[in-house]
């Protein structure tokens, strides 16, 4: 039986197959999911903010900034066995929740997301799958087995990624 | 202070007295509002890790209606309302006549606006208990109301909150009435940078 593991905001996690890694009830963080097929190992980064500039270091968590998550999460990967030329990456997440007003400009979202994307484009890791902005939460499930990801958004059917 | 973890024990118990008189004020604007009895649960604060916040509610999967202010001046933060979908229907039913919202995934710009306007008042009754307590002028945004799972609402909520601490400092209470079982969660977390301003308010410095 596959165990479940959840990955919770500012959580970084690897397993491999045929575990899977979890994320609920997802809004402005963003997921970034990476996967070897070779191995069948892959990892998943729950992240919350797009830069960790300006945080001092031992303040710094570096699984909770896009920035720096994105690296530490692939070299998770590396040492645990995965092949880097064949890792890919799938990003998930980065709506805006609440509808802005004149008081309220939120934003963080999608700068979440264009972090992430940065972080993965200097590592020259491809994206191969994304679902990213809207104003609905996401749950999400990675397979380790396969590499794709199940997932659900409010008022939309499940799809596969 | 450097990070909310290092906050003493009789700097909390203030704090849970601020959520005393705010939750106290806005129970009564709720409850002359409805026209009912409404009890309230007695006021934490807590500091929570930043996974557990949705667990108070029933986890991160779990609907709810958030309506969501900015607390803004000397002491700021955040304040958001998490009401159970039922609750919120009853809530429509109630204040808007002839209101048949059955979910709310289906309302319309008017039961928004009057679940808005719930915020508006259960924030302004209990900002303003904390402002004549702590001799603070504050002032809150326009709400902004969404509809989804707990955790999503939550973590946009909380986000650049988290940047240097990964707990959330937050007073938090939550309204029943006795018979129908309306059920309202408030959450009031001030900002790391205005607690020094709050708690020497507070005389707990």
């Amino acid at each position: 039986m596959p165990e479940i593991y959840p990955v919770g905001m500012a959580e970084l996690r690897i397993a491999r197959d045929p575990d899977i890694l979890a994320a609920y009830g997802i809004g402005s963080c963003v997921i970034v999911a990476m996967y070897d097929p070779k191995s069948r190992i892959g990892g998943m980064a729950h992240i919350m903010l797009p830069d960790s500039t300006g945080i001092s270091q031992e303040r710094l968590n570096p699984r909770k900034f896009a920035d720096t998550a994105v690296p530490l999460l692939y070299q998770t990967l590396s040492h645990a066995g995965c092949f880097k030329t064949s890792l890919i990456a799938k990003v998930i997440g980065g709506a805006e929740m609440f509808p802005p007003n004149e008081d309220l400009k939120n934003n963080i979202g999608s700068m979440n997301t264009a972090a992430a994307v940065k972080a993965l484009e200097k590592l020259s890791i491809p994206i191969a799958a994304q679902d990213i902005g809207g104003r609905a939460g996401r749950s999400l499930e990675l397979k380790l087995d396969s590499g794709k990801i199940h997932l659900t958004v409010l008022g939309e059917s499940a799809k596969e990624l | 202070m450097q990070d909310i973890s290092e906050l003493r024990k009789d700097q909390l118990d203030a704090l849970r007295e601020v959520g005393n008189i705010g939750s106290g004020n806005a129970c009564t604007a709720l409850a002359q509002f409805l026209n009912r009895k409404i009890d309230m649960n007695v006021p934490q604060a807590k500091i929570l890790p930043l996974n557990e916040m949705s667990t108070l509610i029933g986890g991160p999967e779990e609907m709810v209606i958030g309506i969501f202010l900015k607390v803004m001046g000397n002491i700021s933060g955040r304040f958001l309302l998490l009401i159970p979908e039922t609750t919120g229907v009853k809530l429509m039913q109630t204040l808007i006549p002839g209101s048949t919202v059955m979910k709310a995934a289906a309302m319309n710009d008017l039961e928004v606006s009057c679940m808005r306007e719930v915020g508006n008042i259960l924030a302004g009754a209990f900002l303003n208990a904390l402002s004549v307590l702590t001799r603070t002028p504050m002032l809150n945004s326009l709400p902004s109301m969404a509809f989804d799972m707990a955790g999503a609402l939550i973590d946009s909520v909380i986000a650049d909150m988290a940047a240097v601490s990964d707990h959330v400092l937050m007073i938090e209470t939550s309204f029943i009435e006795s018979d129908e079982n309306l059920k309202i969660h408030i959450f009031l977390m001030p900002d790391i940078n205005s607690l020094g301003h709050l708690l020497d308010q507070l005389g707990v410095k």
